[in-house]
């Protein structure tokens, strides 16, 4: 009995990431914006876990996730599913070039994977026709990168229960 | 140590291209699929456009089922909030009535006077029967745009352009139609150009939205004469909206005018959607 407790535990601890994912793209929450700051929780969460643990979160769920996002915002299709696969792409990359992963070696090549998904989101929309605050999103992006410790500790967290 | 050629090359053939365990798709087939799906969008045809309607309107259900938790811990925060100021509310509320009271009579002997002018010019009073109701299905709030998803679309003729009412104030209008919803983009976003006239002032001019900030009067001549307090209406110049819809009053800040809206935003259950230029949209 104790043995299938751990499975199932075991189990659902695997999917949270999952459920997160679909979660902040169906609640609208995947940009947390507040009074003076906003954090792209999305761009976190697909970066960490790609990175650290892609057998956990699909390209397949990554895409749907950024088109359901997409829907909700009302921006047009495609928009949020690229630049989610971009970071996921630098995240993969990261990997595959990294031997060691320290926090601060996800955080400086989270940087790029910034700049990039920025610049297609920014592309995107330009040639969508949709005009944008671009102040906002490179408060949006600063911040973004000045939270990852944070959410990076709790994801490892997670990690790291589902490991014991 | 040298890093050669080959080894980034290897390196991004194996990011990209592979299929890692567990994977289903590679990224670079979902990334061309993304480009693919947003050159879609621009395509208009029928069956596209039942499709793209079917699955925002299956997405909107989920998140609306989604946001049930998030929404009804809000109303009970509001809820408590509410009891806690109940005796701030019970005391302006009263001072409220009084004024009301005292305006009444005033009220009264316009409406009469009123009545007995339009009667004296045979005037036909327009009914309202052109408007439709809907309720806000979801508010998401991107920072991005401002816009809210209503209970009604193509099924109740909904169409891309109508003017949406908050009461008799206009608040936006819909962009997105699907089968059993429609999406409202507010007066407030960056993307929405609104044509309007100043009251009394009478100048044409654009209301343009600016996301958190209230939306400023644009393309206003030279010499304008505004003042704080000109009211704002839809001038009907673009054929769609009717004339006449009042959206706000002006405020002059730093010579630039904004426009404070007659409704607030954030707090819109209910919207009206006005049928009246039905036959002009197509």
């Amino acid at each position: 009995m104790a043995y299938v407790n751990k499975q199932i535990k075991f189990k659902f601890l695997e999917l949270v990431p999952l459920l997160l994912l679909f979660y902040i793209s169906l609640n609208g929450h995947s940009v947390i914006d507040l009074k003076y700051f906003s954090i792209n929780v999305h761009y976190i969460l697909v970066y960490y876990w790609v990175l650290r643990q892609p057998r956990m979160l699909g390209y397949g769920f990554i895409f749907m996730s950024g088109v359901i996002s997409d829907v909700v915002f009302g921006l047009p299709l495609g928009v949020n599913a690229l630049s989610l696969l971009i970071i996921a792409a630098v995240a993969t990359y990261a990997r595959v070039v990294t031997v060691r992963i320290t926090l601060l070696s996800d955080w400086i090549s989270f940087i790029p994977a910034l700049l990039v998904a920025n610049f297609i989101y920014f592309l995107s929309l330009y040639f969508s026709n949709y005009s944008v605050d671009y102040l906002f999103l490179f408060k949006n992006s600063i911040f973004t990168f000045i939270f990852y410790p944070i959410l990076w500790s709790v994801f490892t967290l997670i990690l790291n229960l589902t490991k014991s | 140590m040298e890093t050669s050629r080959d080894d980034v090359g290897i390196a991004i053939r194996s990011a990209f291209l592979t299929k890692s365990t567990k994977q289903k798709f590679s990224l670079f087939a979902l990334i061309i699929l993304s480009i693919a799906l947003l050159f879609t969008e621009t395509i208009e045809t029928k069956p596209l456009n039942f499709f793209r309607a079917f699955v925002k309107d299956a997405i909107y259900r989920g998140a609306l089922v989604v946001s049930a938790p998030s929404k009804s811990i809000n109303n009970f925060s509001g809820f408590i909030k509410e009891h806690l100021s109940l005796y701030d509310d019970y005391g302006k509320l009263k001072k409220e009535n009084s004024e009301l009271k005292n305006q009444i009579s005033g009220k009264d002997f316009l409406e009469l006077e009123n009545n007995q002018l339009r009667r004296l010019i045979d005037e036909q009073i327009s009914s309202s029967s052109n408007l439709l109701s809907a309720r806000v299905m979801l508010d998401k709030q991107s920072p991005y745009l401002n816009s809210f998803i209503i209970n009604i679309g193509s099924n109740k003729k909904i169409k891309n352009g109508m003017a949406v009412l908050d009461s008799k104030n206009f608040i936006g209008r819909i962009v997105d139609v699907n089968y059993f919803s429609s999406r409202v983009l507010l007066v407030s976003d960056l993307n929405s150009k609104i044509p309007i006239i100043t009251e009394p002032s009478a100048h044409h001019a654009i209301l343009s939205g600016h996301g958190k900030n209230k939306p400023t009067l644009e393309y206003l001549p030279e010499n304008h004469n505004i003042k704080n307090g000109d009211k704002v209406y839809t001038s009907g110049r673009e054929g769609i909206f009717s004339p006449g819809i009042p959206i706000g009053k002006v405020r002059i800040e730093d010579n630039v005018v904004k426009v404070l809206l007659f409704s607030d935003l954030s707090q819109i259950t209910f919207v009206n959607i006005n049928l009246e230029n039905i036959n002009k949209i197509e």
